[in-house]
């Protein structure tokens, strides 16, 4: 049988419990805007009931403490779509400065300047210029000037290329000082958790470790693995181990044959990063694949062009009468040993226009036929099998393609990052509506049970006194 | 069901792509140009490179036109001249050739005769911006120089056989001189300085061996002929040099149009397109507002 006293317990348990709750709920609130923070919800557990005479006596309720709500799963899976889009936006980024370099001529005569383009089309057209005029001097020299500026114009593109691409290895090393400070809070943290919850949600240090897990994949590619007592392990996306529970391994820098390059105890994981994900994967794709790639398309058109173009007219007589040969060359450009880096080393050696060789060797200083030959270059497949303004046209095509097609990969992978942040906010988020909603149940409960309490003690008032209403109130 | 408790996060992400939008036709708009960076049409910006490339080719061809032009035209009217000079030496020989003339006369004729030889050997020593235009690709040494050691004189070629052309976008070539061997020293009877040096030679003494002259005039007239004929040639590439001008500037109007309608920004388009961005700003703002306002919280609601 229950007895006063008893209720007066149950009472009591009732008002600590709703305290308790109404404490997660203060919390709750406080943390609302804590990045990384994810919302508690109060544990009630109904006590053991007694039983009596044969008749079952509920012994009241008690709060044992809270309960973050969060889905490993689809943590997760945001962890992994960020890692894809963090990737392919650092990728565009880089990408997008290295467009602006090419970027389209739309025709009106201030917009030639630095247009590789055009610098090709006025190149050729000065020898066809010349070729009605041989002997003029105003058309050699515009020849001159306007190799001049192609050889500007390519050098100087490549020249932009080599140093975005000493940039973006700068801030690629920069990232790895990240990296190894989140994996090595994320080990600390994982000693701790495995320690004091090793059963269980670790409440706010799982809300830091994941908070730092996020972080770590906006940066890098990476697995991870859970191991036993509530510990985690994480590998890059190849499966290299970065953290096991308590110890993690530092990333290093440094440079091999002038790239830079990262490792992870003592070997080479570089290609593995590129390919993993993170804004680190993106740069290192745009520094191992985009920009070299752009490099070598201009070194082949610069390659091409000086070589055609100082073989043509070294098998011509310029205009002092004098045929080019092996031992005196007459080369307009510097001539390039390699197809690499001829776009970096791109430029006119030659300084008297009367060496252009206009005429052919069987010609007097007046003729135009290796001019004429010289200007039909421009429609011979000299590049790559192509002509150069096809292979540039070409080139830029490919280049404009593959932006494009990192933005809609980027934009695609943005979207799914926002619908999966969505979700997992909808779950761990606090919802401030809710708050308010569950403080004033709490308080409703705790109000109800005070209530309670007051009733019981004037029962137990009224049974003391036993009738008289005066001794004890 | 859970909501996102931060799904004005969301409405201020699309707010930051109405913007950059708004941005994005704001520049087009003020550039004129559709096609900003590579990216936002790989194959325009491909097909730009070469349209720019076909017309920029064709301006070349017609700004060298014209100069080709100008040095047609000299060469045109050089051989005109010595037309008329030829022709008046016929008419001198025809009238020495009569027989009626008397010694003194003869030997006038023969002097003005070679006066027109002189004049017609400066002609075919025509130079166009210091390069003479009838000694093939030697055209810094003067093509004709007559040594008078022997009876009658010879007039010597000293350039080569060599004939520049220029070549016209679509492949077309175009003669742009006749070396002065084939003009003014044609082989046989059409060797016009053959012809005038035989002349001076028959008349220089005086007395006339009128077989001798008559057959000498009758070869200045077929090389007279000759000389139009050859002038027929420098005429043709006249005209083919302005025929082909026309042609490529026609082509390089219908470029410069399909170019203009690539690259040129569609100023309707984007003004519909940017009054819409627009208007999705501001609804999106009022939105945000109305959500951020404080009354729309539980919490607001409670005593």
């Amino acid at each position: 049988m229950g007895t006063i006293n008893s209720a007066l317990s149950i009472v009591s348990q009732a008002l600590d419990a709703n305290q308790q709750a109404l404490n997660v709920v203060a919390n709750n609130v406080a943390n609302a805007n804590t990045p990384g923070y994810t919302v508690e919800a109060p544990n009630w557990q109904e006590n053991q009931p007694v039983s009596i005479g044969g008749v079952s006596v509920g012994q009241g309720v008690t709060e044992t403490g809270a309960t973050s709500q969060r889905d490993r799963v689809l943590e997760s899976r945001l962890d992994q779509q960020q890692q894809l889009a963090a990737s392919s936006g650092s990728r565009l980024t880089a990408l997008n400065t290295l467009q602006a370099l090419f970027t389209p001529d739309s025709g009106s005569s201030s917009s030639n300047a630095g247009d590789i383009g055009s610098d090709i089309t006025s190149f050729f057209d000065s020898f066809s210029q010349l070729e009605a005029n041989p002997a003029n001097n105003a058309e050699r020299q515009s020849v001159l000037s306007a190799a001049s500026t192609l050889a500007g114009d390519i050098s100087n593109a490549a020249a932009s290329l080599n140093s975005q691409s000493a940039a973006l290895g700068q801030e690629a090393s920069g990232v790895t000082s990240q990296v190894n400070s989140l994996t090595s809070a994320i080990a600390q943290l994982n000693q701790q958790i495995m320690t004091t919850s090793p059963n269980g949600d670790a409440g706010t240090l799982e809300d830091q470790r994941q908070q730092d897990i996020s972080q770590l994949s906006k940066l890098i590619g990476i697995n991870q693995i859970i191991t036993e007592n509530n510990g985690l392990a994480i590998t890059t996306t190849s499966g290299q181990l970065l953290l096991s529970e308590g110890t993690s391994y530092q990333l290093t820098t440094g440079t091999v044959n002038g790239t830079t390059s990262f490792f992870l105890n003592n070997s080479n994981i570089t290609s593995q990063l590129a390919a993993g994900g993170g804004s680190l994967g993106g740069t290192l794709t745009a520094l191992g694949q985009d920009i070299p790639g752009a490099l070598n398309s201009l070194d082949q058109l610069a390659y091409s062009i000086s070589t055609s173009v100082n073989a043509q007219n070294n098998a011509g007589t310029d205009l002092n009468g004098v045929s080019g040969s092996a031992a005196n060359p007459l080369y307009i450009f510097n001539q390039p040993a390699a197809v690499a880096g001829s776009a970096a080393t791109m430029s006119v050696v030659m300084t008297d226009p009367n060496q252009i060789a206009a005429a052919s060797t069987a010609e007097g200083s007046g003729g135009s036929s290796n001019a004429t030959v010289m200007a039909a270059l421009a429609n011979q497949s000299i590049v790559n099998g192509q002509t150069p303004i096809n292979y540039y046209s070409n080139f830029v095509t490919s280049l404009g393609a593959t932006v494009s097609s990192a933005q809609t990969e980027n934009t695609a992978q943005n979207a799914s990052v926002t619908q999966l942040q969505t979700q997992n906010n909808a779950l761990s988020g606090v919802n401030l509506n809710d708050e308010a909603s569950a403080m004033t149940a709490y308080e409703r409960s705790y109000q109800a049970a005070s209530q309670v309490f007051t009733m019981l003690d004037s029962i137990m008032a009224s049974a003391l006194n036993l009738g008289d209403t005066t001794a004890v109130t | 069901m859970r909501v996102d408790p931060f799904y004005v996060t969301n409405l201020v992400g699309s707010l930051d792509q109405a913007q950059t939008s708004e941005q994005q036709l704001s520049s087009e708009l003020s550039s004129g140009v559709s096609i900003n960076s590579l990216s936002q049409n790989p194959v325009g910006a491909g097909e730009n490179v070469l349209l720019l490339n076909q017309i920029q080719q064709d301006d070349s061809f017609t700004q060298s036109a014209n100069q080709v032009t100008g040095q047609l035209q000299v060469a045109d009217s050089a051989l005109g001249s010595v037309v008329t000079e030829l022709t008046s030496a016929i008419s001198l020989a025809t009238s020495a050739n009569n027989g009626t003339m008397n010694s003194s006369d003869v030997k006038s004729i023969a002097t003005q005769i070679s006066g027109i030889l002189d004049e017609v050997q400066s002609l075919a020593n025509t130079s166009y911006q210091g390069q003479y235009i009838f000694s093939g690709s030697q055209t810094s040494t003067s093509p004709f120089t007559t040594s008078t050691g022997t009876s009658p004189a010879v007039t010597s070629y000293n350039g080569d056989e060599n004939v520049n052309y220029l070549e016209s976008p679509n492949g077309q070539k175009i003669q742009l001189n006749v070396p002065g061997n084939q003009i003014f020293l044609g082989s046989g009877s059409n060797s016009v300085f053959g012809a005038l040096n035989s002349l001076v030679a028959d008349y220089a003494s005086g007395t006339v061996n009128t077989a001798q002259a008559v057959t000498d005039t009758g070869a200045l007239s077929t090389a007279l002929n000759y000389v139009s004929q050859q002038r027929v040639t420098i005429d043709n590439s006249i005209t083919q040099t302005t025929a082909a001008s026309d042609a490529v500037t026609n082509v390089q109007t219908q470029l410069t149009t399909a170019q203009t309608n690539l690259m040129q920004a569609d100023i309707p388009t984007i003004s519909t397109q940017l009054s819409l961005a627009e208007t999705q700003q501001t609804a999106l703002e009022d939105v945000i507002a109305q959500l951020n306002s404080t009354s729309n919280d539980l919490f607001s609601k409670l005593h």
